[in-house]
């Protein structure tokens, strides 16, 4: 019988110890397997939501996107952009907040997103707002406009309706006149907050909601090149030096820096403290174990089992547990990384489309490396207790005994 | 001489000043605070250029922005809205300040002036709004009797529209995040309570196996099971007392570690982690039940067993 076999049975004798030791393993391994999807969850899930408009490169006034400071005079900007050879197209986007008007209950409190896009390409003109239309169709007229689909349910919208909105874009100070525009579709917005609202249209919508008091500026300019998304985003930067341009790697990497940071910190602690313990505890385990062992093991010795194989017996049993229970992690921890990504998802101002738990090889191939080292380290001592187990004393001591 | 040692700008800066008591309606308050955010461009110049005949408007500087930049108490600076220096005027650095930490902006090395409200519109008044007509972001309000808040709240909103008014604990939007983290913390924590459990469990399932052929004396010599029960329960409370009672040591031990390493890593006066009375409460709370729960549980299961099963080898 092999070393695994023989450790199999030696579980199997004491179903009880056995399954509570892989049933700890199962637990602390899903905590662990969730701090290494969090350590780089956000990073994943941003990058993902930025590329999946097909939008390149982002322009903006300050080091971070929508941090508030806006472009001035944009439109000229944004041309002044699209007249770079690496350029395929640019998306202004300016927001303003709004309200909408019901027939019964308060108003509801919505970002009013106007977009217009430039491009001296023949393609670039057909790339489309940063929103993707569930029902209905785009907003293409300065009286039309799409709202997301919680505004929908919660004002009891649908393509065709009509909404009355005071949109207010240059100050919140600013007492507006109400105008109506008609919903021409639902859509989801990638960078919508779980407790937000938001009405999408063209930037002709958004100045007439806004009475035509928008001013020149912008929130950000979206660019899609040609190809070379570095490339372009240094030519914009040349261009137009007081503005910043960025590819969406580089946002992340600001991100990474500022906001994302307490995660990637709180994923490394934890990571430490997790492996630390279940090293501790199995530890113990197969050491009270072996302990209890003590004269089995030696009578093994005496019958001719070598050291080495007693030792290979005790790092069998040490994988078995952590194998097992690592397997049983994986699902658990899938299981709880959702439970707690809904946790984290209640921040206010945090996209509903961000995961701060995403799934990445990289992550189960190093928490699949940090088991086996679990299981080896936690093996040491009690594969030393047993390797220098003295036969005959220990046999005396248990007959005595 | 003369010349500008560096040029660089820093992100959002503050204003706050003191205004004085009004009466609104029936309540009486005092504006103790109102806010102006601007992105500000810093030229650090020689103290010689400024000597001029009126002394420069003082202004606060961010101990971050004091330290990267060389500023010290009386440092003459330029502030402009603009990299081109447009409009720029001097300042003098009346002092260094440590700013709040706020943990919203962990990682953001806080690069801050603070000027005088009046300063600071100057500084930043488009040419076309005349003066007197800039607006503020925030004013805060102290009042007299702070249970009047939300009345105080409403009659503003129904006298001045177009201001929104909000008692602070409605407003402080920047609590949410906070109160998140706590219950992903909570999350956590129970998380690791429950594998926590599981070991203590096979470990005293293991140790009380250790311990059989004593019990089984114990029966056979005539104790009865609750006797040696209470006896494994005293013993269970003692562990799990002393070992909760390490815990806190090495958590106390260990916080002003982490506080040290993290405030380093962010630059921040920031308290990452703090042993207050209540956590170690819970802590003590939940760790001896649950040690001594677990050593009664292992046990049980024995106990049930007759005395000469338990003593035979």
């Amino acid at each position: 019988m092999n070393a695994v076999g023989f450790a199999w049975r030696s579980l199997v004798r004491q179903p009880a110890r056995a399954a509570l030791g892989v049933l700890g393993v199962a637990a602390v391994g899903a905590l662990l397997f969730d701090m290494l999807l969090l350590s780089r969850g956000l990073v994943v899930s941003m990058q993902d939501l930025l590329d999946r408009g097909g939008w390149d490169v982002r322009v903006s006034a300050g080091e971070l996107p929508g941090a508030g400071l806006r472009v001035p005079n944009a439109l000229d900007a944004a041309q002044a952009i699209v007249d770079l050879p690496s350029v395929r197209a640019a998306l202004v986007i300016r927001t303003a907040t709004a309200q909408i008007d019901r027939t019964a209950g308060p108003p509801l409190r919505a970002s009013f997103q106007g977009v217009t896009t430039l491009s001296s390409a023949s393609d670039g003109a057909s790339l489309r707002a940063p929103w993707t239309i569930m029902r209905g169709r785009d907003a293409e007229r300065p009286d039309e406009v799409v709202v997301d689909g919680a505004m929908a349910s919660e004002g009891g919208l649908e393509p065709g309706s009509e909404v009355t909105i005071r949109a207010s874009c240059v100050s919140d100070l600013e007492a507006l006149p109400a105008t109506r525009l008609q919903v021409v579709g639902i859509a989801e917005f990638p960078f919508e907050a779980t407790d937000e609202n938001t009405v999408g249209g063209t930037l002709d919508a958004l100045k007439s909601a806004c009475g035509g008091n928008v001013g020149e500026d912008a929130d950000l300019i979206l660019v899609t090149s040609t190809g070379d998304a570095n490339g372009t985003a240094a030519a914009i930067s040349a261009a137009r030096p007081e503005l910043r341009a960025a590819t969406n790697s580089e946002v992340v990497g600001r991100l990474q820096q500022t906001g994302f940071s307490y995660f990637r910190q709180i994923s490394s602690v934890l990571t430490t403290v997790t492996v630390s313990f279940a090293v501790l505890l199995i530890a113990v385990l197969l050491t009270v174990s072996v302990n209890q062992r003590l004269g089995e093991i030696a009578a093994l010795r005496a019958l001719g089992f070598s050291r080495a194989r007693v030792v290979q017996d005790v790092l069998a049993e040490s994988a078995l547990i952590v194998g097992t229970g690592g397997l049983l992690s994986l699902p658990l921890g899938l299981l709880l990384a959702s439970g707690l990504d809904r946790i984290l998802k209640g921040m206010p101002g945090i996209p509903a489309a961000l995961h701060f738990f995403v799934f990445e090889p990289q992550a189960l191939a190093v928490h699949v490396a940090l088991l086996v080292a679990t299981a080896i380290v936690a093996a040491l001592y009690p594969m030393r207790i047993v390797s220098s187990l003295p036969i005959a004393a220990t046999l005396r001591d248990e007959v005595i005994g | 001489m003369g010349t500008d040692r560096s040029t660089q700008s820093f992100g959002s800066f503050g204003s706050f000043v003191t205004f004085g008591s009004f009466s609104f309606g029936s309540f009486s308050f005092h504006v103790f605070s109102v806010r102006v955010i601007a992105l500000l461009v810093l030229c650090v110049v020689p103290a010689v250029v400024s000597a001029q005949d009126a002394p420069p408007p003082d202004i606060l500087v961010s101990r971050h922005l004091a330290e990267s930049e060389d500023l010290t108490v009386g440092s003459i600076v330029r502030l402009g809205t603009d990299a081109a220096g447009t409009g720029a005027r001097e300042f003098r650095v009346a002092g260094i300040y440590e700013p709040t930490p706020d943990p919203a902006r962990l990682g953001v090395v806080p690069r801050a002036v603070r000027l005088h409200l009046p300063d600071l519109l100057e500084l930043t008044r488009s040419v076309d709004v005349p003066a007197g007509a800039e607006y503020v972001a925030d004013v805060n309000v102290a009042l007299v009797n702070p249970d009047e808040a939300q009345a105080f709240a409403q009659d503003v909103n129904a006298r001045l529209p177009g201001v929104r008014a909000r008692p602070s604990g409605e407003a402080a939007g920047s609590a949410g995040p906070f109160r998140v983290l706590e219950r992903f913390h909570l999350a956590i924590a129970i998380v690791t309570i429950v594998a926590a459990t599981v070991f203590l469990l096979a470990l005293t399932i293991m140790l009380v196996e250790e311990r059989r052929e004593t019990v089984g004396v114990l029966r056979l010599i005539g104790l009865p099971v609750r006797r040696i029960l209470a006896q494994i329960l005293l013993e269970g409370l003692l562990v799990a007392g002393v070992g909760a009672a390490f815990g806190l040591v090495l958590a106390v031990a260990s916080e002003q570690l982490i506080n040290v390493f993290f405030q380093w890593r962010y630059d921040t006066a920031l308290v990452f982690v703090r042993v207050t009375k209540d956590v170690a409460l819970t802590c003590v709370t939940i760790a001896v039940p649950l040690g001594a729960s677990a050593t009664v549980v292992a046990s049980w299961a024995l106990l049930r067993r007759s005395g000469l099963r338990l003593a035979r080898r």
